[in-house]
């Protein structure tokens, strides 16, 4: 039943995000519409794809970390990301992908070193050290990113940085293609560790007593969800609040287990990242609202309605 | 009319917060505005009636911090007065043995002051206003210009002859502005679009310089109806809005296509797929400067044969 009601949500969604754009097209037409053809259909996807591994990102460095707090910007992948794209225009790279490759390099830059930084205490990764070194590289990151922007010309700068606070105006077939190419590995990865994260959720003793390798489990789940929080970073910034909110509202929903937990956190983030891009697209239009500024605008609020509802019990 | 004029001794006060605005500053760029050198001769032609006393009044020492201003002050034939200029500053070429006080941006005024000026002129933003205050506390006359159209440079060419004893030249300035505007555009039937940044599509609205130029030029901005200078729209609205050219700014030289115009999805859009751009030179045709009607000549060139 809960499962009928996401699918529907998600469905309903990719319908609106096809259907609804900032010009008319007639219902005849939407079969043949050039419009719909290469713009609102690979868009739409994208934002679904993209919402999906941000939600689920978030669901488990949630669960890695077991900090509420933790979203998939939490250890300095959008610092990192920013870093690469501002580094790319001022060292005037040229090239159709430059930006979101720049981002991309960026962000594995981060994670590497936070990475790095994780493992000082020896073999195992700490979580504590983690969030630690990831806020620590991320205001690094931005100091020096707004060190360029500051010091270097300026309108493109300023650009780079308006791309990067969330958008999907980059999605195109090419981007599909190579979200869905790049995606399953860390998503199976995730999926594949759900079992060990239920128990790392009991806490770190009793999930070694009960057989789960949790310094195995614990790198495997940073790298997989860096890596996808990397590539939505790269076809469409830095969106907030995805990986935050989803998380916890299907934790609400689907209780604590994440062979349950994981793939409605996917589902239920590209629902919310789909609705929030058609708002982006038309609620301005003609002009076009960054899409996370929205998820912001639509995720908190609901956030704060789930909040009463938890405390309520 | 935006002339502001103070002259206040004041004890030197604490330096203020002015880097909470380091976001916006980049903004300038793209909405600074070009111009002729048919008026700069005017401007040589008023100099020889200009009385030494109207001279020995006016400013010797004068801090230019925007390219168009600076442009303004050499056509109006005070170029020799000009201390201090903007690191954008590139016309008259002469100006680049001018010393620079900075980007111009979000002003140093310690950069400024040390020129010892004794007029400082800056185009009005938040940041600029919060300059001219500071400026005046320390005893240093400012003028505060809009520079947001064409009508604007009209006006500053009034306002800047007066301040530097030039009235005739500035006048003159002025009344090739007014027939510029005032003459009957060619209509070329052209429909176009500017789109100054690509991810996300930027492109620019009808309350800019460049929109006036393009229909001084014949041609129609497709955004004409969006009230800001610039905006952010989706692809969507450009494919459907359907420019028969698109343009594009450069830093230097006509240069090739956009990097855009070799991604997938910008090919929903006529023009990018029939690779109709034309590409302008941000520093003749971003600023209104008095080469504007140089650039709206070169401009309607430029779309003709795009045509």
């Amino acid at each position: 039943m809960r499962w009928l009601g996401l699918g529907a949500a998600a469905a309903v969604a990719l319908a609106l995000a096809i259907v609804l754009g900032p010009t008319h097209v007639a219902w005849s037409a939407l079969g043949s519409s050039e419009i719909v053809r290469s713009l609102r259909l690979p868009r739409a996807i994208l934002a679904f794809l993209v919402g999906g591994a941000l939600g689920m990102a978030g669901a488990a460095l949630q669960a890695l970390v077991r900090n509420p707090l933790a979203d998939p910007f939490l250890l300095g992948l959008s610092g990192g990301a920013g870093l690469g794209a501002v580094l790319a225009i001022a060292l005037h790279l040229g090239g159709p992908w430059i930006l979101p490759l720049a981002a991309f390099v960026g962000a594995l830059a981060a994670m590497a070193l936070v990475y790095r930084v994780g493992l000082v205490g020896g073999a195992e990764l700490d979580p504590r050290v983690l969030i630690l070194a990831g806020v620590a590289v991320g205001a690094f990151a931005g100091a020096v990113t707004t060190a360029i922007v500051s010091l270097a010309s300026a309108a493109d700068l300023r650009n780079a940085l308006l791309w990067l606070w969330g958008g999907l105006s980059g999605a195109s077939w090419d981007a599909v293609l190579v979200v869905c190419v790049y995606v399953p590995l860390p998503l199976g990865v995730l999926l594949a560790a759900a079992r060990s994260l239920d128990l790392l959720a009991l806490g770190e003793e009793p999930a070694r007593f009960l057989g789960a390798d949790v310094d195995r489990v614990r790198r495997r789940v940073y790298v997989a969800a860096s890596l996808l929080t990397a590539a939505a970073v790269a076809v469409s910034g830095v969106v907030g609040f995805v990986g935050l909110i989803v998380p916890h509202a299907m934790r609400a929903l689907w209780g604590h287990q994440h062979r349950a937990l994981l793939p409605a956190a996917f589902v239920g983030g590209g629902t919310l990242l789909t609705l929030a891009d058609t708002v982006a697209r038309v609620a301005v239009a003609p002009r076009e609202l960054p899409v996370g500024i929205v998820t912001a605008l639509v995720g908190v609020p609901v956030f704060a309605l789930l909040m009463r509802r938890w405390t309520a019990r | 009319m935006a002339l502001r004029i103070r002259r206040r001794r004041l004890p030197i006060s604490a330096p203020t917060g002015v880097g909470i605005f380091a976001m916006r500053r980049s903004a300038q760029r793209t909405h600074l505005a070009g111009l002729v050198v048919l008026l700069a001769a005017c401007g040589g032609g008023a100099e020889r009636g200009e009385r030494p006393a109207a001279r020995a009044a006016s400013p010797q020492r004068i801090v230019s911090l925007s390219p168009a201003i600076t442009e303004l002050l050499y056509a109006l034939g005070a170029g020799d007065r000009v201390v201090g200029r903007t690191t954008w500053c590139d016309y008259p070429p002469q100006v680049r043995a001018v010393p620079s006080v900075g980007d111009g941006l979000n002003p140093n005024l310690e950069a400024i002051v040390a020129r010892r000026p004794d007029l400082v002129v800056l185009y009005r933003s938040a940041l600029n206003e919060t300059a001219a205050r500071r400026l005046g506390e320390l005893g240093i006359a400012t003028a505060v210009l809009r520079q947001d159209r064409l009508e604007d440079l009209a006006d500053d060419a009034g306002v800047l002859g007066r301040l530097t004893g030039r009235a005739a030249a500035g006048d003159s300035i002025a009344r090739g502005v007014a027939q510029l505007l005032a003459a009957p555009a060619p209509d070329l039937g052209i429909r176009l679009a500017f789109i100054v940044w690509d991810n996300p599509p930027m492109v620019i609205g009808g309350a800019s310089y460049l929109d006036q130029l393009a229909g001084l030029a014949g041609a129609r901005n497709v955004f004409h109806d969006l009230g800001t200078a610039s905006a952010v729209v989706s692809l969507e609205t450009i494919a459907a809005r359907d420019p028969d050219v698109v343009v594009v700014l450069a830093d230097s030289g006509p240069s090739r296509p956009p990097a855009f115009a070799g991604r997938r999805e910008w090919q929903a859009i006529r023009a990018v797929r029939a690779r109709r751009f034309v590409v302008l030179v941000g520093s003749v045709f971003g600023r209104p400067s008095p080469r504007a009607a140089a650039a709206v000549a070169e401009f309607h060139r430029l779309l003709e044969a795009a045509r």
